[in-house]
């Protein structure tokens, strides 16, 4: 089977600085794939890449076997199997349409009744706890945390086959970022989706990731399958992010 | 006891009638201690902080409550009640440093700033010294250099060092954290709430970090409290409440946290993860009884009639929390 990205050698440089020097990695279809490390180190600058957004000075990707080209027919193809989930939700959402306009924005894209376009949301909706009348607010009367399910939601309309999300739980709070996770998991199972998903909690990206790499610096510095990824990690950045993670730790019962 | 807010109420008028954003919230935080305050977005954990400070919104009022702080007593449903402490005897970090720095100045024009407030009378040169000692002290990199840059220049973990700088010059009473590290790397997080705890153990002031992260609280605070909907559930000593909760929504939250170490499922697609379902009730309108009945996987009958009181948990001095099953028939 075709993999569903294959990155070879990627670089790019800005300025004086490598935000990407010379990254190569492969996903398999079908897994989620986890990216880890902190900012700067290259991670939503790769994401961008992916999607197309930014030029690579050297090196290839190829996006289901295909290899990546620019311009504008190109990215709009693209956009009916690979969707971002952006880290600022406001980065995708217009401030000035009612969400209603967004959503069906998607349903024009993929040449669909509004009708069936808003069927299929309501039960999005519903799975990300967004109460339906979310759709007639503008980004500004919503909150931060229903602005990022939006977002999600309206990447997951596009019934894309592949999904990279920045960030996905930030700042949510534990028991929606487990609704929103949950829900992840469950397309997952259901449509067979390719997931990549970037950020620096490693306590969820161990549980749903089969393979990640860990970046710094524009580089992958190790990667794997995460239990032996997490598990005994060889290199020593790997093991201070994991050192970092604030735990909860076991209290003693007696005491 | 330096810290003690009393009774605490906030309402919030909106187009479609007032919100109760908290409703008798009391706190109170030991000196030299720090005070976890968790709760959802929504909790009204951030609006304890900007009452205390006085920066509530137009559309808020207080309608009851009571501050000591430094054994001074604020009665705080007046208008600026602690305008007098701000920059002296509070100080505050935000979630988003660039809220307490201004881009036109420099760090060091605002690091001065303070000091003219807090030292008044002192002549330039002893406040630049302070201010790059202060730099220095949070671990700040080539302080010099840093007093003539811009906030733009530096990154989030160096803004929001600037910020515990500034705190640590006003030597405040009272330092309010709210969500210091949720925009800040798991790494940095780490150095920013150890530079926090040394401003602590330096000043010895009490500090209220208000977050959404049990890891942090059971990481690095002493006590903990625990609110939900805009009242407190449940309060105590972190390890008193984390071996013990004495409120169902405390041990769901707790179930909620995934640690790093969890069992793993070898197919991923297999784990899954804990939630509490159900949403928070209607600011307008309370539902009687437990504000916490409608989410709750043990509550029974007369919860939905009875408002419970603050009921000890076990035998910790300081440990309780509002639930009616604590309740001795």
């Amino acid at each position: 089977m075709t993999d569903a990205i294959a990155i070879s050698n990627a670089q790019l440089r800005f300025g004086e600085t490598a935000a990407l020097d010379g990254v190569s990695l492969t996903i398999p279809q079908g897994t989620c794939f986890g990216i880890v490390g902190e900012s700067g180190s290259g991670k939503t600058t790769l994401m961008r890449a992916v999607l197309g957004l930014q030029k690579l000075d050297q090196g290839e990707i190829r996006i289901l076997g295909k290899p990546l080209v620019h311009g504008r027919a190109a990215l709009r193809e693209r956009a009916s199997f690979i969707q971002p989930i952006f880290q600022d939700p406001a980065a995708s959402l217009s401030p000035r349409s009612r969400i209603r306009t967004l959503m069906n924005e998607v349903g024009t894209v993929l040449r669909e009744p509004h009708a069936a376009t808003h069927e299929r949301l309501a039960v999005i909706l519903g799975r990300l706890s967004l109460p339906p009348g979310v759709i007639d607010k503008y980004p500004h009367e919503i909150s931060g945390g229903q602005a990022r399910r939006v977002a999600i939601a309206r990447a997951l309309l596009m019934k894309p086959s592949i999904l990279i999300a920045d960030e996905p739980t930030a700042g949510l709070d534990v028991s929606v970022q487990g609704d929103l996770l949950n829900l992840l998991q469950d397309i997952r199972r259901s449509q067979n989706i390719t997931l990549v998903v970037i950020s620096h909690n490693l306590a969820i990206m161990r549980l749903i990731a089969e393979n990640a790499v860990v970046m710094r610096a524009g580089n992958v510095i190790e990667g794997g399958e995460v239990g032996s990824l997490f598990g005994s990690p060889q290199e020593v950045y790997t093991r201070d992010l994991l050192a970092a993670w604030p735990s909860i730790r076991a209290v003693n019962t007696k005491g | 006891m330096a810290i003690s807010l009393r009774d605490l109420s906030v309402d919030y008028s909106l187009q479609q009638g007032t919100a109760h954003a908290l409703r008798g919230v009391s706190l109170d935080i030991k000196k030299g201690e720090m005070l976890g305050l968790v709760g959802e977005s929504g909790s009204g954990k951030s609006t304890v902080a900007f009452a205390l400070m006085g920066l509530l919104a137009n559309n808020a009022r207080v309608t009851l409550g009571t501050a000591t702080i430094d054994g001074k007593n604020f009665d705080l449903t007046k208008r600026n009640a602690t305008a007098a402490l701000r920059g002296r005897g509070m100080a505050m970090i935000f979630q988003d440093p660039m809220l307490s720095l201004n881009p036109v100045f420099t760090i060091g024009t605002q690091l001065g700033e303070v000091l003219r407030r807090r030292a008044p009378g002192s002549d330039r040169k002893t406040r630049v010294a302070m201010a790059e000692d202060a730099l220095a002290k949070v671990k700040l990199s080539n302080p010099a250099r840093r007093m003539n840059q811009y906030p733009h220049e530096l990154s989030g973990g160096m803004r929001q060092r600037v910020v515990i700088a500034m705190a640590l010059l006003s030597e405040p009473a009272l330092l309010i954290a709210d969500e210091p590290t949720t925009a800040l790397d798991v790494t940095v997080e780490a150095q920013i709430m150890r530079e926090i705890i040394g401003l602590r153990d330096r000043v010895g002031c009490a500090v209220l970090l208000i977050t959404h992260s049990l890891g942090l609280v059971t990481e690095y605070c002493d006590a903990i409290s625990v609110l939900y909907a805009g009242e407190k559930l449940e309060s105590g000593t972190v390890k008193a409440v984390q071996r013990q909760p004495g409120h169902p929504y405390t041990r769901m939250l707790f179930d909620c946290e995934v640690p790093i170490d969890r069992e793993r499922h070898a197919d991923a697609s297999q784990n899954s993860f804990t939630v509490i379902s159900g949403d928070l009730p209607d600011p307008r309108r309370r539902p009687p009884g437990c504000i916490f009945n409608g989410r709750c996987d043990v509550s029974f009958a007369e919860c939905a009639v009875v408002n419970p009181g603050d009921y000890p948990v076990g035998d910790d001095a300081g440990h309780s929390a509002r639930c009616l099953r604590l309740a001795t028939p």
